[in-house]
C-alpha cells in the first residue's frame, strides 16, 4: 500500500536529516518508528503527508501510496488526499483545535469540507465517531470548548476526527506521550480496535518503546537520520542487530528490572 | 524493607486549598503525611492533577499549607522568620523538569553553576572557576562546557547542569520534579545512575516526583501513590510490583507497557475521568473509577492504615 524508496531529506544548506530511508507497508499493518529526539522519525511522517517544516526538501527517492507517487502531487491533489485517505494524529490534538470555537462547529466544518454531507448529517456522523472512541456523552462533547475537556478526551476527539473518513493510512506522531499512563493504555486499545474495524494502516512515531512494541507488527529503530534496525517486532526485540538498539532496550525501565539501590 | 533511620523532613496532615470560580474550593492536597529519611529516596507517583507539584511547592516553602505542619529536623518551617527560611533553603534544593526554562538564557554555565554559592556568599574571590569545574566533574561533564550557553547543550547535559547547581550548596534534601521525563530513555537511565551515585556518596535524601511507576520503583526506597490530592498507598519501593495493593496502584501497574511482555497481554486502562478536585467525593476519592467500589466506599472515606509492616494503604477492602 505504501512504499518508500531511498528517501533522503535535507533542510536548506544543512546535512541530510534523513538518509536512504526504505519502508514498505501492507494494508492494515501497524509500523512503529522509535528512536531518540532528533533522530528524524517525525520527518518521515511529515514527508509522507507532504508537510515538511520550512525549507525541508526531498532530495532523493520517492514515496508511493496506492501505486501513485506522492512527491509530485499538486496542492489541489493533496487536499483531496489529506484528511480522507491519509490522516494524522498529533501529540497534542488539543493544540490543533481552535480554542474559541466549540468542538461541534469545527468537527462539522471538517466533515463538510471533505464530503457533500449536510450539517445535520455531519453532526450525527461526528457524534457517532465520538461514541466509537468511548467518549461517554458525544452530544455534550460536541457542545464543549476544547479547554473544557481533559487532555485524554481531547486526544480522543482528535483521533475520532482523523478516523471519520476511514483513512487507509493513519499517521500518528507521539499520540500518547502527553497523556497519563492509564489514559495512554485506553487510547492504545482504541487505536488497535480501529485497525481491527477499518483495516487502517498505522505508522506511529514514538519514543515509548513499550507502546511501540505492543502495537506494532513491524518496528524501526532510528538514530541520526538512519535506520539501525528494521524488521518484525519480535525480531527487533529479541535479536537486535545494532548496539544502539540493545542499549535502548536495556534502558527501558521495567517492573521486575534492575534496581539501582 | 529499609531501616527507618533518621527522619529529617516530616509533613503532617498537610492541606492546601485554592479558591475556584463560582465560590467553589479546589482541594489540591488533602491530609498528606509523609516522612523523608536521611540518604533515602521518597518517590511520589500519580497522574496529572493529583497534587504532586503543590505538595512539593509546600515542602519548598513556595506555598503555605492551609492546615498541617512541615517539620525540618523537628523545627516547624511555618514558624521560621524570613531570614531563617532563606538560610534554610540552602539545605533543600530543587531540580526541575525543564532545565532550559530554569536557566537564564544569557548566562554561561560557569555563572549558572556558581550563582547559588554567590547568593549565600559562600564563594571566595578567585575560587569561582575551580569550583565550577569541580561541579562539572561531579556530574561527569567535560570542563570545556564552562563557557557555553544553556541552549547549545543537549537535554541530558542540561539536566546534569541542573543537578550540579542544586547540589552546589550541599543540600540535605534534593527535590526532583519530573526531573527525567523530558529525556530519552537511554539518557534518563544515565541521569538516574548519576543521582543514585551522588546520593550514596553524599547521603542526600531525595524526593522524586514521577509519573512512571516502573522508573521510580527502580531506585526509590519508599513510594507514595497519590490520587486526587490524597496519598492512597505508601510502601517500600521494591514491593510495589509484588505487593501494591490499592486498586489505583494496581491500575497503574496494569497500564504499563513493557518491551519484555507477552504482546497478547490485555492492557487495561481505567474507565472514566478523574473527578474534579473542586467537589471532592465524600467517600473514597477513587470510588468513581474503582472496579470494586461499593456503597461503603461512596459514603465513607477510608483511612490510611498499616496493612503490613511499613506498608500503608487507604482502602476499605484491605
Amino acid at each position: 500500500m505504501l512504499e518508500i524508496r531511498d528517501l533522503t531529506i535535507q533542510y536548506e544548506g544543512q546535512p541530510p536529516v534523513l538518509e536512504h530511508f526504505n519502508l514498505s507497508m501492507k494494508k492494515g499493518e501497524i509500523i512503529s518508528i522509535a528512536g531518540e529526539s532528533g533522530s528524524g522519525k517525525t520527518t518521515v511522517i511529515r514527508a509522507i503527508l507532504g508537510a515538511l517544516a520550512g525549507g525541508g526538501k526531498i532530495t532523493e527517492g520517492e514515496i508511493l501510496f496506492l501505486g501513485e507517487s506522492l512527491t509530485e502531487k499538486s496542492p489541489k491533489e493533496w487536499r483531496t488526499l489529506r484528511g480522507t485517505k491519509i490522516s494524522m494524529i498529533f501529540q497534542d490534538c488539543g493544540g490543533t483545535l481552535n480554542p474559541i470555537r466549540k468542538i461541534g462547529s469545527q468537527y462539522v466544518e471538517y466533515i463538510c469540507t471533505h464530503s457533500r454531507a449536510s450539517k445535520q448529517e455531519a453532526w450525527n456522523r461526528a457524534v457517532q465517531m465520538l461514541k466509537k472512541m468511548h467518549l461517554p456523552d458525544g452530544e455534550a462533547v460536541m457542545k464543549s470548548y476544547p479547554h473544557q475537556l481533559s487532555g485524554g478526551m481531547r486526544q480522543r476527539v482528535g483521533i475520532a476526527m482523523a478516523m471519520t473518513f476511514q483513512p487507509r493510512l493513519l499517521l500518528a506522531d507521539e499520540p500518547t506521550s502527553a497523556l497519563d499512563v492509564t489514559t495512554q493504555a485506553r487510547i492504545v486499545r482504541q487505536m488497535m480496535e480501529l485497525r481491527r474495524d477499518y483495516q487502517t494502516g498505522i505508522i506511529m512515531v514514538t519514543h515509548n518503546l513499550g507502546v511501540a512494541a505492543y502495537m506494532a507488527d513491524k518496528l524501526l529503530i532510528m538514530q541520526n537520520g538512519k535506520v539501525l534496525d528494521q524488521g518484525s517486532t519480535e525480531e527487533v526485540l529479541h535479536n537486535p542487530k545494532s548496539d544502539y538498539t540493545r542499549k535502548l532496550l536495556a534502558a527501558v525501565p521495567e517492573m521486575e528490572g534492575a534496581r539501582f539501590v | 524493607m529499609f531501616e527507618k533511620r533518621e527522619c529529617i523532613l516530616q509533613a503532617n496532615h498537610l492541606v492546601r486549598q485554592f479558591p475556584a470560580p463560582k465560590k467553589k474550593v479546589l482541594t489540591a492536597c488533602n491530609d498528606i503525611s509523609l516522612e523523608v529519611y536521611r540518604g533515602k529516596t521518597l518517590g511520589i507517583v500519580g497522574e496529572s492533577g493529583c497534587g504532586k507539584s503543590t505538595l512539593v511547592r509546600m515542602l519548598m516553602q513556595l506555598e503555605q499549607p492551609d492546615r498541617g505542619e512541615i517539620l525540618f529536623h523537628g523545627k516547624n518551617l511555618a514558624e521560621m522568620t524570613a531570614k531563617e527560611k532563606w538560610l534554610n533553603r540552602q539545605k533543600m534544593q530543587m531540580v526541575f523538569q525543564d532545565p532550559l526554562a530554569s536557566f537564564h538564557p544569557k548566562r554561561k554555565v560557569i555563572d549558572i553553576l556558581t550563582e547559588p554559592l554567590e547568593n549565600y556568599k559562600r564563594l571566595k574571590k578567585g575560587e569561582k572557576e575551580a569550583k565550577a569545574k569541580e561541579l562539572l566533574r561531579m556530574v561527569e561533564l567535560p570542563e570545556d562546557l564552562l563557557w557555553r550557553y544553556p541552549h547549545s547543550m543537549s537535554g541530558g547535559q542540561r539536566q546534569r547542569i541542573g543537578i550540579a547547581r542544586a547540589l552546589s550548596l550541599e543540600p540535605e534534601i534534593l527535590i526532583c520534579d519530573e526531573a527525567t521525563s523530558a529525556l530519552d530513555v537511554s539518557v534518563q537511565k544515565t541521569v538516574i545512575e548519576l543521582l543514585v551515585r551522588l546520593q550514596k556518596e553524599k547521603h542526600i535524601s531525595m524526593v522524586f516526583i514521577c509519573h512512571d511507576i516502573a522508573l521510580i520503583q527502580s531506585f526509590a526506597h519508599q513510594i507514595a501513590v497519590m490520587y486526587l490530592g490524597h496519598v492512597v498507598e505508601l510502601l517500600p519501593g521494591e514491593q510495589v510490583g509484588s505487593h501494591g495493593a490499592h486498586p489505583y496502584t494496581q491500575a497503574l501497574l496494569q497500564a504499563l507497557f513493557s518491551v519484555r511482555d507477552d504482546r497478547r497481554k490485555e492492557i487495561e486502562g481505567l474507565e472514566g475521568e478523574v473527578p474534579s478536585p473542586c467537589d471532592l467525593p465524600k467517600g473514597c476519592p477513587f470510588w468513581s473509577r474503582c472496579r470494586y467500589g461499593t456503597e461503603t466506599c461512596r459514603e465513607e472515606k477510608p483511612k490510611l492504615k498499616e496493612i503490613a509492616p511499613g506498608h500503608l494503604a487507604a482502602c476499605h477492602r484491605l
